[in-house]
């Protein structure tokens, strides 16, 4: 679980549910076609994402996904850790510490 | 005409553009750098075009396509090189601009998983159907259609709407319908569509809010005072804008009591129009919508005989429609998984029997299925759970068994298990009660303590190099914590999952892959 220090009181937020927002937020992003299991992570939205705790503190996010073929995949890579950056820390407001973009394959649909 | 030209037209309309385009950019992040984006993305084909040496049309594509690729800045160049794309593959074959426009949108929508409305995609599908409807298209009519298409944006998608924005990308594509356009026709370009005014809501509201209404009210009246009403609106809630001039005055707030925003104004002077959307609804049926579109339907069904309860639910988070309980034994009767086969509503299946006593009775009840049945050969849960990582139930039983097949190749397994008698089981001496370990289904090592024989199946199989380590806890198995914190000190590159899978006799089953 991660935690948001309010005046109110804490928030916490479990791994899973920022791996689903994360793995929501990639299938939108351009040119991800798919994303590639790693071990047991449960299939449908969190595949291929794991969220861990970076050394310095904050989320440390990691993303293996599947890229269309022919496409500027410097530039997808980028667009994807820009937009799951943006979309974890607006929507849980916890810190993020890193945001891994692992393009594991390239398909040609 | 030439190719270098019309992307110098597109070029030229979208540097005339960059800033209102970047003004406009709340989706997918507001960084607002869609339009210079788009601008360098095009400009890197003119400077490409201009070291070319080209001259056949399909040479011509090729060096396009190409160069749209390298030269592709952000989300929205990426987009944008993958129209080029599909428009210089059909427009290498034939002058059809709606066959053009058509490849062009079905090349952007292929290299998305999920795509989003209310964007660019839209935009160019919108505009090839125009084409497709109109027959004989003229040029100003497909910009027309273009800019049409732009306007209906944020109807589609919500952050534009609630941003008060038009989609960002999709003004840009309209802008280089506009550029080659006006390089075609030698006409000035034509001034572009007045969308300003509508950009002062900017992305003051990107946050979530915590407030339910987005509450937006015109009000017209004599000698507005937008700062004192701004004062008065400030506690009753977040996102708060108030634009406009003494004679009409537009709010827009974030409230959970739209009723006294709407009094606040009402005491101003006349609404005009107003507007209030449960945003806390919208997001929720976003999110429905997403998992319904993840639902489809199955062609093929898994069919897995499993022991556990945790395994249960593991097999079946990992999508297993059937479950045939082994029991203690791992050994149902081969009309029990006939049962399970034919009781699954997809018109295909895959059978996990998990076990090598299981293999033969599967493969029985498979030729007496009804329907085409493929067994993959899982000789341990851990290789049906692997499996299934693989499996996809919108494909067929025989696309899937491939794709599961080499699945399996990359996946190590292994198993902890107490001896229940003295023996020397693959050359390895094991008295009955101590421990003994199996990789691959052969004996490795035998020790007194859990701990030394678990260590020693490990070592084995991280022995090739692994990412992710698998342990599924048996039924009394002696707790982990231990085994979990030497994994890490030893191995820290490895990711390490624990899942309390309580299957009878093995006190731990590994899988490392």
């Amino acid at each position: 679980m991660d935690a948001a220090t309010t005046p109110l009181g804490r928030v916490t937020i479990a791994r899973e549910a920022i791996a689903q927002i994360v793995g929501r937020t990639a299938a939108e992003c351009y040119g991800v076609v798919g994303m590639k299991a790693r071990g047991l992570r449960r299939r449908g939205l969190t595949q291929g994402v794991a969220v861990s705790t970076a050394d310095g503190g904050g989320l440390k996010i990691d993303l293996h996904v599947v890229v269309e073929y022919g496409l500027n995949l410097a530039e997808v890579g980028n667009s994807i850790r820009a937009r799951v950056l943006y979309e974890v820390e607006r929507l849980t407001q916890l810190p993020v510490a890193a945001v891994e973009v692992h393009i594991d394959d390239v398909r040609q649909s | 005409m030439t190719v270098r030209g019309l992307a110098a037209g597109a070029l030229a309309a979208l540097e005339s553009a960059e800033r209102r385009i970047n003004d406009l950019n709340v989706y997918p992040v507001p960084d607002g750098d869609t339009g210079t984006n788009l601008k360098l993305t095009v400009r890197g084909i003119v400077e490409a075009l201009d070291a070319s040496e080209a001259t056949g049309r399909a040479e011509l594509a090729r060096e396009v396509t190409r160069a749209a690729l390298m030269a592709a800045r952000g989300n929205s160049g990426v987009i944008l090189s993958q129209m080029i794309r599909g428009a210089a593959e059909s427009l290498a074959e034939t002058d059809d601009v709606a066959a053009a426009l058509r490849s062009a949108s079905d090349a952007a929508y292929r290299a998305v998983r999920t795509p989003v409305e209310g964007t660019m995609l839209t935009v160019i599908r919108e505009t090839a159907e125009a084409a497709e409807r109109l027959e004989q298209p003229t040029l100003p009519e497909l910009v027309r259609a273009a800019e049409e298409s732009v306007e209906r944006t944020p109807e589609q998608l919500a952050v534009l709407r609630e941003a008060g924005v038009v989609d960002a990308g999709g003004a840009g594509l309209a802008e280089i319908l506009r550029g080659l356009t006006a390089h075609l026709t030698g006409e000035p370009l034509p001034e572009p569509p007045a969308y300003e005014e509508e950009i002062g809501l900017d992305a003051v509201h990107q946050e979530l809010s915590r407030f339910r209404y987005c509450t937006t009210v015109l009000v017209e009246g004599d000698g507005l005072d937008a700062a004192e009403l701004e004062r008065e609106l400030e506690p009753l809630g977040d996102c708060l804008l108030v634009v406009g001039d003494p004679a009409a005055l537009k709010i827009h707030v974030h409230t959970d009591d739209p009723g006294a925003v709407l009094a606040l104004a009402t005491a101003r002077g006349i609404l005009e129009s107003v507007e209030i959307a449960n945003m806390h609804r919208q997001t929720v049926e976003r999110e429905e919508r997403l998992a319904d579109a993840l639902a489809a339907e199955k062609t093929c069904e898994a069919v897995a005989v499993v022991s556990g309860a945790g395994n249960r639910r593991l097999f079946e988070s990992l999508g297993a429609g059937q479950l045939i309980d082994g029991g203690r034994t791992m050994n149902p009767a081969t009309q029990e998984i006939l049962d399970a086969i034919e009781r699954a509503p997809a018109p295909e299946a895959i059978v996990l029997p998990n076990n090598p006593n299981v293999i033969m009775s599967a493969e029985q009840a498979a030729r007496h299925a009804s329907k085409p049945v493929r067994v993959i050969p899982t000789r341990s849960l851990q290789e049906g759970l692997a499996a299934l990582v693989a499996y996809d139930s919108s494909r067929s039983a025989e696309a899937n068994m491939a794709d599961i097949f080499d699945a399996l190749e990359s996946v190590g397994t292994g198993a902890v298990v107490v001896s229940s008698r003295d023996a020397e089981p693959d050359g390895v001496p094991v008295r009955k009660g101590e421990w003994l370990g199996l990789v691959d289904g052969e004996a490795v090592v035998a020790a007194e303590d859990f701990e030394e024989a678990a260590r020693a199946v490990l070592e084995r199989l991280l022995e090739e190099p692994r990412d992710v380590v698998t342990l599924l806890a048996g039924e009394g198995a002696p707790p982990l914590g231990e085994l979990q914190s030497w994994l890490e000190e030893e191995h820290p590159d490895v990711e390490v999952e624990v899942e309390d899978g309580g299957q009878p006799n093995y006190a731990l089953l590994l899988s490392a892959e």
